[in-house]
């Protein structure tokens, strides 16, 4: 069986295909799936961008006002798949296993966030998946103008909406 | 006009440039980061290139417990370990040399040219690059004369504080608008200084952008990180200086 698909809309911007890894992180698969289905990134933001760094996004509405979001899941990081440039990620807060519905792409090679240990510095952050198309869209959301705004920094100054999340048939 | 330049010993292996830490009491996480990283590291020495502090209204806040005199003490105990530079930033231009002194920093001027192993790197905050902020280097221009800041700093340290914030909630509209001047540093202005001082590679922070940018003619642009412990996922890091060459170093 292949891998499932998700295609993020990009207003302006153009596709971003992801591809999951259903056998490594199969509960951060189903976990972002769901989201996706429910329609939970249709018009959220890409708030937090650092060129050399990662893009993050699907927590926030235009205008920085925070998606509630479903339970915290389980933290994959100790799957084997690294922190690699144009591979995504789930954010979290502090605690390892607290991650909901805000992911990452890597638009570097980030080695520092792999899972090493299951201790709350070293678990890391869990990949579930790679870019496979649209890595120039990836390349211009990095590349936008950022800003501060509220208690956030590195906020684009021109919002960068996920205009629909859609599983690929 | 020639660039003030420290001559590396050479006993020293690595140096380490950090800036943008933009430490402020409520940001403890960072805080926390920057504390381990200056108890741990094996760099021989630790250039602090700019806006280590969110803002600083004047010595005398160290004076008192409190954030500032809690800071002091983490840089006295990491430059009683190996030497401690520091550059002012565009938040932290009024850091003095009574500050700089109790925590055993240098101040050093910006830019400077640090010779190592063989290579001379030009270190800067940056701001002073960025060109298309006309407003901003005005600021910065009344700012940096000592009449300014003798009259700022007589004034009540209280007082200071307001002002600061008020000052600082001024940028931050500021930088909300849609008119504002998205300044990076210029090109031609950062090649001008490379090769007033002789050098290939400019490093700085200001912008927290990090990239390398080539500038042509074999010449460089390192622009360091700024620092955000708190945010999931964090950032801290540093860019190590060896005779191996820049190294960025991802702190966890």
């Amino acid at each position: 069986m292949s891998n499932p698909q998700v295609e993020l809309h990009i207003k302006d911007k153009g596709i971003i295909t992801l591809e999951l890894d259903e056998a490594k992180a199969p509960k951060t698969v189903a976990n972002f799936l769901e989201y996706v289905t429910k329609g939970h990134y249709d018009n959220t933001v890409f708030h937090r961008v650092i060129p050399g760094f990662m893009v993050q996004g699907g927590g926030f509405e235009p205008g920085m006002s925070q998606k509630p979001t479903g339970a915290e899941i389980q933290n994959e990081a100790n799957n084997g798949l690294k922190n690699d440039n144009y591979t995504v990620a789930m954010a979290r807060t502090n605690a390892p296993h607290s991650a909901t519905a805000q992911f990452f792409i890597n638009v570097a090679d980030n080695g520092f966030l792999n899972h090493t240990a299951p201790s709350a510095q070293g678990w890391g952050y869990a990949v579930f998946g790679k870019v496979v198309g649209g890595k120039e869209v990836v390349d211009g959301i990095k590349a936008v103008k950022t800003g501060r705004k509220g208690f956030h920094d590195d906020v684009p100054l021109e919002d960068v909406v996920i205009e629909k999340a859609v599983v690929k048939a | 006009m020639a660039f003030p330049e420290i001559v590396a010993p050479p006993a020293w292996r690595t140096v380490d440039l950090i800036s943008d830490l933009h430490l402020q009491p409520s940001e403890p996480a960072t805080v926390e980061a920057w504390q381990g990283y200056l108890d741990t590291t094996p760099a021989d020495a630790v250039f602090i290139l700019g806006d280590l502090f969110e803002v600083w209204v004047g010595d005398d806040a160290a004076a008192l417990p409190g954030f500032e005199a809690r800071c002091a003490e983490v840089l006295r105990a990491a430059s009683a370990r190996r030497p401690l530079f520091f550059m002012h930033g565009n938040r932290d231009f009024l850091v003095g040399a009574d500050f700089a002194a109790r925590c055993g920093m240098t101040l050093v001027a910006d830019p400077t040219v640090l010779l190592l192993h063989g290579e001379r790197w030009l270190l800067s905050h940056g701001d002073a690059l960025c060109l298309e902020d006309k407003d901003y280097l005005r600021f910065r221009a009344q700012v940096r004369t000592p009449e300014w800041q003798q009259a700022l700093l007589a004034r009540p340290l209280e007082e200071r504080r307001t002002l600061a914030r008020s000052v600082r909630a001024q940028s931050e509209d500021r930088k909300r608008s849609p008119d504002m001047v998205w300044a990076d540093v210029d090109a031609d202005a950062a090649r001008d200084w490379l090769r007033q001082a002789g050098a290939t590679s400019l490093v700085h922070g200001h912008t927290h952008r990090p990239a390398v940018h080539d500038l042509g003619d074999g010449m460089r642009r390192i622009v360091l990180s700024d620092w955000d412990a708190a945010a999931h996922p964090p950032r801290a890091q540093l860019l190590c200086l060896s005779s191996a060459g820049a190294q960025r170093v991802d702190l966890r």
